[in-house]
C-alpha cells in the first residue's frame, strides 16, 4: 500500500459478514489538522469503518493506515496516539468518574495533559467526578466519554456521535474544544447523523450509505452548490425569469416569483438587482437538504467511483 | 502483561475475595476439628454397618486419616461453590461481560493487544484462585494445629497439594476464560463452564459412590486431584500431566481465537 501523509488513509476497505456487505471498497483520506465529518444514517457503515480503523474488526479486503501505520499489524501503536469515543459509551458503573479517568489514563500510558482543561470546559466539578458513574445522567457519562478520549492529547481523535446526550451549552463547549484541537494541528474524525453540527464544525464531510462512500466534499463547497429556495418581488412588471442565471422551477404568483436557485448566488443577485426590486428572500441552504438530496440520488451515487480525497 | 489491567482485575474481585477467603478459611479449620473430634465415632458407625462404606470415602476422600480429610474437604460441594465463584463465575464473565456491557471497546481502544488483555485478566483471576486455595489449606493447617494433630500432616508436601489444586481449579478457570472470549454475552459462557464443572464432578462422585461405575472417575478432572496420595509421598505425575494439559489447552485456544475475533458494536 502506498504511504500518504494523510492521518487516515483507506484503500478499497471492505468488510463483509457472510453475504452482508457492511462496508464496500472504501477509499478515503483524512488530512492533518482537519475535522472530517463522517455522515450517514444508522447502519450505513460508519461504525464498521471506525471499528476497522481501530482493529476491532478485520477487513475482508483492502487496507487502511492510521497515522502512517497499518491497522492490521500496528494497531496497538495506533491506539497509543489515538483517542476514541464510542457511540453510546459504556463506562464502569461501580467506579467514580475520577476513577474511570485515572484507570483509562493508566491503561493509555500517557499523561492526562488535557484533563484539567476538559473538566473545566465541560463543567465537571470535582464533586461530580467523585460520584459513581452509575449515578450519572446520560450527559455526564458523555462528558466523561469525551474527556477520556481527549485527556491524553491524542494526535487523532475518532469520535462516534460525540454530542449525543450533551445539552446545547455543552455542545458549544465541545465545539470550542474541537476548534482548539484543530488549531493545534490535531485531526478529528467525527461520525454523526446530526447534520447541523457537521455543517458547523467540520471542514470536510464524507457521506456514506449502505456501506459505500457516496461523496466527499468540503462543507463550504457542498453548501454553496446546494439549491436554495428564492422568492422575489418587483414593483411593476417582473423581468423575464429565463434571463436570471441559475433560476429553475419558476412559478409566478401575482407580482411575486418563486423558484429554485442552483449555482452561484452572487451572479443571481447581480441579475435580479434593479430599482424595481422590492423584496428578495433566499432561504439558506442546509446540509440536511444536501444530505437528503444525496440519498434521494443514491442509486446513481452509489454507482459512482467511491475513491475520494 | 498490563499492570493496571491486572490490578483492576484483582480490584473487581476484592469484596467477594475477602468474603470467600473468610468462609473457606473457617471451613479449612473445621475439617481437622471434625476429623479429631468425630473420626473414632464415625469409624465405629462404619464398622457397625450403619453407613455404606462408599459414603465415608466420598470423592476419593476419607475421614479416618488427616490427609484423606483434605481431599474430603476440597471435594465438598461447599468448597465447589466457593471456588466456583471465581473459577466459573468470574472467569466466564470476565471478557464476555465486558463485551456485553460495552466496556470492552473502551478497554481495547487503549494501546493494549488482545493477547495482553487476555493474559492480564487470566493472571489476575488465577492469582485469586490460588490465594483462595492457599487460604483453605492454611485454614486446614491451623485447624490441625488447634486440634494437636499437626504431626499427622506432612507439611512439606503441602506446596505440591497446592499445585495439584491449582492445576485442577486452574483448568476450570482457563476453560471459563476460553468460553468468555468466545461469546458476546456472559450467559452462554457461564452455562458452558458450569456444565463442564458439573459433568466432571458428577463422574467423580458417581464412580466413588457406585463401584460398577468406578471407571467414570477416569474421565473426571477431580479424580486427578489427589492430596491424600501427595501427602503420603505417592504423587502420580500422570495426574499433574493430565491436569496440566486441561489447564493449558484452553489457554492455547483463547490465544488463537480472541485476537482473531471480530468485535462488532455491542447490541
Amino acid at each position: 500500500m502506498e504511504t500518504t501523509d494523510a492521518v487516515i488513509s483507506t484503500r478499497g476497505l471492505t468488510k463483509h459478514y457472510g453475504s452482508v456487505e457492511a462496508l464496500t471498497d472504501l477509499s478515503l483520506d483524512v488530512r492533518h489538522g482537519e475535522i472530517f465529518g463522517f455522515l450517514g444514517p444508522n447502519g450505513a457503515g460508519k461504525s464498521t469503518t471506525i471499528r476497522t480503523l481501530l482493529g476491532f474488526l478485520h477487513a475482508t479486503h483492502g487496507s487502511a493506515q492510521v497515522l502512517g501505520m497499518d491497522v492490521a499489524s500496528e494497531s496497538v501503536e495506533i491506539r497509543r496516539l489515538t483517542g476514541y469515543l464510542p457511540g453510546g459509551i459504556a463506562l464502569y458503573d461501580s467506579l467514580t468518574g475520577e476513577q474511570v479517568l485515572d484507570y483509562l489514563a493508566r491503561l493509555q500510558g500517557r499523561g492526562s495533559y488535557r484533563r484539567a482543561d476538559l473538566v473545566e470546559r465541560l463543567r465537571m466539578p470535582q464533586a461530580d467526578l467523585r460520584r459513581r458513574v452509575r449515578d450519572y445522567s446520560r450527559g455526564m457519562r458523555q462528558k466523561i466519554g469525551v474527556i477520556q478520549a481527549l485527556q491524553h492529547d491524542p494526535e487523532l481523535a475518532i469520535l462516534d456521535e460525540p454530542t449525543e446526550g450533551l445539552d446545547p451549552l455543552m455542545q458549544q463547549a465541545f465545539y470550542g474544544i474541537l476548534g482548539d484541537l484543530r488549531a493545534e494541528g490535531r485531526a478529528i474524525f467525527f461520525s454523526s447523523h446530526v447534520l447541523s453540527e457537521v455543517e458547523r464544525v467540520c471542514d470536510r464531510v464524507g457521506i456514506i450509505g449502505r456501506g459505500r462512500l457516496m461523496a466527499v466534499h468540503e462543507v463550504r463547497e457542498l453548501l454553496a452548490r446546494r439549491r436554495r429556495r428564492v422568492s422575489i418581488q418587483w414593483r411593476g412588471v417582473a423581468p423575464d425569469a429565463s434571463t436570471i442565471p441559475g433560476l429553475v422551477d419558476v412559478t409566478v404568483d401575482g407580482d411575486r416569483l418563486f423558484g429554485t436557485l442552483e449555482g452561484d448566488v452572487s451572479e443571481f443577485v447581480r441579475a435580479v438587482a434593479s430599482p424595481s426590486l422590492e423584496d428578495l428572500t433566499i432561504e439558506p441552504a442546509s446540509l440536511e437538504e444536501a444530505f437528503l438530496e444525496y440519498y434521494a440520488e443514491e442509486p446513481s451515487a452509489a454507482a459512482a467511483p467511491s475513491e475520494a480525497k | 502483561m498490563n499492570g493496571p489491567l491486572f490490578g483492576q482485575t484483582l480490584a473487581w474481585q476484592r469484596l467477594r475475595w475477602i468474603i470467600v477467603s473468610i468462609a473457606i478459611f473457617g471451613w479449612g479449620i473445621l475439617i481437622p476439628v471434625v476429623y479429631a473430634a468425630f473420626s473414632d465415632v464415625i469409624r465405629d458407625l462404619a464398622n457397625s454397618g450403619a453407613f455404606p462404606e462408599e459414603l465415608l470415602s466420598f470423592g476419593s476422600g476419607s475421614l479416618f486419616t488427616l490427609p484423606g480429610a483434605v481431599t474430603l474437604g476440597t471435594q465438598h460441594p461447599l468448597v465447589l461453590a466457593m471456588l466456583g465463584i471465581f473459577a466459573v463465575g468470574a472467569t466466564s464473565t470476565a471478557i464476555a461481560g465486558e463485551r456485553q456491557r460495552g466496556t470492552l471497546e473502551v478497554l481495547l481502544s487503549r494501546p493494549i493487544s488482545r493477547t495482553t488483555v487476555y493474559a492480564s485478566i487470566t493472571a489476575g483471576l488465577l492469582l485469586v484462585v490460588a490465594c483462595v486455595l492457599f487460604t483453605f489449606l492454611a485454614g486446614f493447617v491451623v485447624g490441625a494445629a488447634i486440634q494437636g494433630v499437626l504431626d499427622e500432616l506432612p507439611i512439606e508436601h503441602m506446596p505440591m497439594v497446592l499445585l495439584n489444586g491449582l492445576l485442577l481449579w486452574g483448568a476450570f478457570s482457563t476453560f471459563g476464560l476460553a468460553a468468555s472470549v468466545s461469546f458476546d454475552r456472559p450467559g452462554p459462557a457461564i452455562g458452558l463452564t458450569l456444565a463442564y464443572l458439573i459433568v466432571n464432578y458428577f463422574f467423580e462422585i458417581l464412580g466413588s459412590l457406585w463401584r460398577e461405575a468406578e471407571w467414570t472417575q477416569e474421565f473426571s478432572l477431580f479424580h486427578h486431584f489427589q492430596p491424600a496420595e501427595i501427602l503420603a509421598g505417592a504423587l502420580d505425575p500422570i495426574d499433574l500431566v493430565i491436569l496440566g494439559t486441561a489447564f493449558v489447552l484452553p489457554i492455547v485456544y483463547a490465544l488463537v481465537v480472541f485476537p482473531r475475533r471480530d468485535l462488532a458494536a455491542p447490541a
